[in-house]
């Protein structure tokens, strides 16, 4: 449902424009502010774009430097003897086309691509059912639930890491324990969970999914705190069942905040680092299990190399969030 | 109102760079210039306490400056040192390098010219594979700080039960571990008669070493791997028997702790680093004392217990082909070096001159270390646990002197390799795959 909008609201005289009766105010409105933007143009219009100084800055310094200081080594040679003084010399191109020309490249992106694709999804999934079922339940249980969440957000990553990894030690390991012992599963009591690739991804979803559910139930909880029950009721009344209500009703209302967290969701799995490097570390046969995050990491001394894959990964960043953002924005507009 | 409104944003506006300008001040001010305060960055907990506090002691003596040692781990040591040593504000005065790292620090240019001090602090009798490490056109710039060879530890009381003896060759190790795997005398299920994890490439290469075969030659001015040559495959294809019947530890474990599933009799036999030794615990020797303990009878108790544990393990060094010689093992041990932006050069070298001096050497080689300088490698005594570091040091090898060698441990090529093989993967196959990344990674 899209109520029909002025396609261009712009300036103090639209309002004024539109609906007829305040037409005889207009000249009385115009000609104070002609004579002051007439008089003063440059403070009144620099104005709030210096108040915005203050926090560009930092954006500029903190984000803007290194992006360009990473574009700009992944057009020289720069290794370790340049990080210790030797003059870098400029290579163009060489360092792209030796990374897109390898096929095991191809392989991590197209490895990160997938893994990103499903986290995101099964993080959707899981945050959205959460949160509708956070909507149903009573006081008790719902701050059970937040409080649980908040936990599995607010820990630190690498404090967690430690832990998943202890439950899926081969050796000594929980979920080992548990499947043999009280579920009889003698064979998986030794079990290596990071030896085989897939098993690996598994292992890690599992893990990418259970942390970044929580901030996808809290935010989509709020939204549908702002679904309004009249429409609820009424869509009651005229014999749509609950899911019926969930999903043609409050779901299409939450629309901007799905989008919103979908978009987030994207962009973090696509480079997730630390939980990779962990469990890589954990007895994972590395060259296999590479992902983008941590294959940047493993080109640690070809800093030009790792620049360079780090603009590619850029570029696909933003190749998979445009269709996203465009959709965003005509949502806006519309 | 409106000017009373911009004239308090100005104000404002100047507050706040005002502030953080003086935030930046202080910040310069407290760090990096040089002052009396020299760093030593130690790699992990092989140099005990004593020894630090021997250190910093003497060096206040000394030269009236003092010492600050700070221990980084091993992981993600090269991360650390690549931003540290090229930031003067951060740079430590003297740091400890893994002597696999040492070529690739070196070639970089991070560490200062020592050659004049070279003949100083002890010239030829330094170990010269650690030497040439460090070295680039004859520049010496990182020397030997400590080397330690691995020897083989097991329970007596083990072998003993499978009627096994100390092997005194390759083969018969093999033969010894199968059938201690075999007996399993301690009933557990997941008994391994050698513990030989899949990643552990630290001990496998003894293997490859043994057979004459290497991890990379270099050939002209290129570095090719050499995993594919017959010599090391033929210690491979050793490997991987040892890898199916010999033992049961983990494919996805590497090399570190093996002592935990000695300590919990899941393992006969394990191979590491002579000063593992104190990390021996076995549950019928410990006498419950608490470690931040430091009273006489603690002591005392502490004495005791390891007295039971070294009567309980035994040390051997892993034997050679030929009865009477032992194996070529990896020679671990760590560098030490001055980096090329510290701002206490002088100091430096008067910190390594203590190290290098009688009396520090004479401590490491009591502590189980092998010292840089050899000469002093008779006070690592008469014991047992020192015969066997001895007779393992004398042949041992390093990992090649390659220049970008640890870009290929970066990369865990090796780790990823041996996982392989554990797995059962065909040795030659896995050898062609692994030198074509080796050579990518070396040239």
């Amino acid at each position: 449902m899209t109520a029909p909008r002025s396609p261009v609201p712009t300036a103090p005289v639209a309002p004024v424009a539109a609906p007829p009766v305040p037409v005889p105010r207009v000249p009385a409105v115009a000609p104070p502010e002609a004579p002051a933007s007439r008089r003063k143009p440059l403070r009144s219009r620099l104005g709030p774009y210096l108040l915005l100084v203050p926090a560009l800055v930092p954006i500029v310094v903190g984000l803007g430097y290194p992006l360009v200081r990473q574009f700009v080594i992944s057009f020289q040679e720069f290794g370790l003897a340049q990080q210790f003084g030797r003059p870098a010399e400029w290579v163009g191109l060489q360092n792209y086309v030796e990374l897109l020309g390898d096929s095991y490249v191809w392989g991590v992106i197209a490895r990160s691509i997938a893994f990103c694709l499903v986290n995101a999804a099964l993080t959707m999934v899981v945050g959205v059912a959460l949160a509708v079922l956070m909507t149903k339940v009573g006081r008790a249980a719902r701050i059970t639930l937040q409080v649980g969440m908040l936990l599995a957000w607010g820990t630190p990553v690498l404090a967690t890491m430690t832990v998943w990894q202890w439950l899926f030690d081969s050796q000594y390991g929980v979920v080992n324990w548990l499947l043999a012992e009280p579920l009889g599963m003698e064979s998986m009591r030794y079990h290596s969970w990071l030896i085989e690739p897939l098993s690996f991804y598994g292992v890690a979803t599992v893990i990418v999914v259970w942390m970044s559910v929580p901030f996808v139930v809290f935010t989509v909880y709020a939204g549908l705190l702002q679904v309004p029950e009249e429409c609820m009721e009424a869509a009651q009344l005229d014999g749509a069942n609950a899911w019926q209500r969930l999903w043609n009703l409050a779901i299409p209302m939450v629309k901007p905040v799905l989008f919103v967290v979908a978009l987030l969701q994207i962009i973090w799995d696509l480079r997730v680092f630390t939980q990779i490097y962990v469990l890589q570390r954990a007895g994972a046969p590395t060259r296999e299990t590479h992902l983008l995050g941590t294959y940047i990491y493993s080109l640690a001394k070809e800093f030009s190399m790792a620049g360079a894959m780090a603009t590619i990964m850029l570029v696909i960043t933003l190749g998979l969030t445009t269709f996203y953002i465009r959709r965003m924005l005509r949502q806006e507009e519309v | 109102m409106t000017r009373v409104r911009k004239g308090g944003v100005a104000v404002m506006a100047a507050a706040l760079v005002a502030v953080s300008a003086c935030g930046g001040g202080d910040d310069d001010g407290g760090g990096g210039s040089g002052g009396d305060e020299v760093r030593l960055w130690l790699s992990g907990t092989d140099t005990p306490q004593e020894l630090r506090d021997y250190l910093v002691e003497t060096f206040e003596e000394e030269t009236g400056a003092t010492l600050v040692i700070e221990e980084q781990d091993w992981n993600g040591l090269v991360p650390r040192l690549q931003t540290a040593l090229a930031s003067e504000d951060q740079t430590p005065d003297l740091v400890e390098i893994g002597n696999t790292q040492s070529p690739t620090f070196t070639y970089a240019g991070a560490f200062a010219d020592i050659s004049d001090l070279y003949e100083e602090i002890g010239g030829e009798k330094l170990l010269p594979g650690f030497v040439e490490a460090g070295t680039v056109d004859d520049t010496v710039y990182a020397v030997p700080y400590y080397s330690g060879a691995r020897a083989v530890f097991y329970r007596k009381d083990f072998f003993a039960a499978a009627n096994v003896q100390v092997p005194t060759t390759l083969d018969e190790f093999a033969a010894a571990a199968v059938a201690l795997q075999a007996a399993n005398p301690a009933g557990k299920p997941n008994f391994s008669g050698f513990w030989f994890p899949g990643q552990d490439w630290y001990n496998g290469i003894a293997w490859i070493f043994s057979a004459g075969g290497d991890l990379a030659v270099q050939e002209g001015d290129q570095w090719v791997g050499a995993l594919s040559s017959p010599e090391s495959q033929a210690g491979l294809a050793q490997v991987q028997q040892l890898f199916s019947s010999a033992t049961a530890a983990p494919r996805d474990a590497d090399s570190e702790e093996p002592w935990i599933p000695f300590n919990n009799g899941e393992s006969a036999m394990f191979s590491a680093p002579t000063w593992a030794r104190w990390s021996i615990d076995l549950p019928e020797c410990n006498k419950g004392v608490d470690p931040e303990d430091e009273s006489a009878e603690a002591e005392a108790l502490l004495a005791e217990q390891q007295a039971c544990n070294e009567e309980k393990t035994g040390v051997f060094p892993l034997p050679g082909n030929q009865p009477g010689e032992a194996a070529a093992v990896f020679a671990g041990g760590s560098n030490i070096a001055i980096p090329a932006k510290s701002g206490n050069q002088e100091l430096a070298r008067d910190l390594m001159r203590i190290i290098f001096s009688a009396e520090y050497q004479t401590m490491l080689a009591e502590n189980g270390l092998i010292p840089g300088n050899q000469d002093y490698a008779g006070a690592l005594g008469d014991d047992v646990y020192a015969q066997a570091a001895l007779a393992a040091g004398v042949d041992a090898k390093l990992t090649p002197a390659a220049e970008k060698w640890a870009d290929v441990e970066g990369a865990r090529i090796l780790e990823d390799f041996f996982q392989e093989i554990a797995s059962g993967t065909d040795p030659a196959e896995a050898a062609a795959e692994a030198d074509q990344l080796i050579s990518d990674t070396l040239n």
